[in-house]
């Protein structure tokens, strides 16, 4: 009689378990499709400003490399070292991995380089867009 | 202990006055049971987000960045010819200045269409397959080629993850929707049509050819 009770405790237990671990993988897997989503928008969100603005100084930089390519002055000489140096940071900046870990720090560097540049070209800084440290100071989650 | 009463239940031995105890006590075990499956579904689903919300991220970054590279690096090609033209010559040319507002507007539409692109997100091939079965419409297979090469292209072939979602730009297609960098899906212009304006203004300009080059390849890597 005892051997048949405990036997019924059992199918009790084990069918309130069922249960919830039924519910639990099936919550698991919404979760898994929700968090895939929400995390695809903020990284697609944080990727592509990133990305905008180093390619904008990539392609600033290219062009005045291009400019001013041909002139022998000391000036001109100046310049394209810097122009070099910003170009050289970004080649090996590789901005568009989330997991690298010196993303911000590197990220500081070209920014600082660019308004280096853009200082020695006497261009006006105002695009404003990417001076300033644009975006949330954290890049991963 | 009335509820071992419950589980005994034979359905043989019923007197009338016991029917309503029974009936109540069988209607509270559904009751916690049901309520058993729903916390486990919020406790589930609490840890599938966290378990891939890193992961979504990371993915979502790296397809981020490599749609805005090309848009970015002209928007600085033609930015740069502006400051150049405002130091070097008496005026800007308007098709200068035009230019670069198309490729705001351009970078505008692209952000805005990935952001409605991965706010609702097309259903995973594996969960079309799962509705199918239930159904009874037969299993949709969800790799057709057994890993040796697909003669229906590259995007025909699903990786294992459940949470194929699609790709975004001209990375290789292996998953199940596109993100529209694709220029007619975009209002407006195409990228390749602004590189081609920009390459023009170049020649225009007598800038020089190395600046051609770079923007074709730019243009070759977007096609």
């Amino acid at each position: 009689m005892a051997h048949k009770s405990e036997d019924l405790f059992d199918c009790i237990l084990m069918a309130d378990d069922r249960f919830h671990v039924e519910g639990y993988w099936e919550g698991f897997d919404e979760g898994t499709r929700q968090g895939m989503v929400d995390g695809r928008k903020h990284g697609a969100s944080h990727g592509a400003k990133l990305s905008m603005e180093v390619s904008f100084y990539y392609g600033f930089g290219i062009t005045w490399k291009c400019l001013l390519q041909n002139n022998t002055d000391m000036k001109a000489r100046k310049r394209l070292k810097v122009l070099e140096s910003l170009l050289g940071l970004i080649q090996k900046f590789p901005h568009e991995e989330p997991q690298y870990e010196h993303l911000q720090e590197d990220m500081e560097k070209v920014r600082a380089k660019f308004r280096q540049v853009c200082s020695l070209l006497n261009v006006p800084t105002d695009f404003s867009d990417y001076v300033k440290s644009g975006g949330s100071g954290g890049i991963s989650f | 202990m009335s509820w071992v009463k419950s589980v005994q239940y034979s359905g043989e031995d019923v007197f009338d006055e016991d029917a309503d105890d029974i009936n109540l006590q069988d209607k509270e075990w559904k009751y916690n049971m049901k309520k058993r499956v729903k916390d486990g579904y919020v406790d589930g689903i609490d840890h599938g987000k966290e378990a891939s919300l890193q992961l979504g991220f990371n993915m979502g970054y790296r397809e981020g960045a490599a749609s805005t590279m090309a848009i970015g690096q002209l928007k600085g090609i033609i930015s740069a010819i502006q400051c150049w033209c405002q130091l070097q010559r008496p005026d800007t040319p308007t098709s200068v200045t035009d230019l670069l507002q198309r490729v705001v507007k351009h970078e505008d539409s692209l952000m805005e269409a990935m952001k409605t692109v991965l706010e609702n997100p097309v259903p995973s091939v594996s969960d079309v397959s799962e509705n199918m079965e239930d159904l009874g419409v037969g299993e949709v297979e969800s790799s057709c080629c057994g890993g040796g090469g697909c003669s229906k292209g590259s995007d025909c072939c699903r990786k294992d993850s459940d949470m194929d979602i699609g790709p975004i730009l001209p990375q290789k297609p292996r998953l199940s929707f596109t993100l529209p960098t694709d220029p007619f899906t975009i209002t407006g212009e195409s990228l390749e049509q602004l590189l081609q304006c920009c390459m023009d203004i170049v020649s225009e300009l007598g800038l020089p050819q190395e600046l051609i080059r770079h923007l074709q390849q730019l243009k070759s890597a977007t096609e």
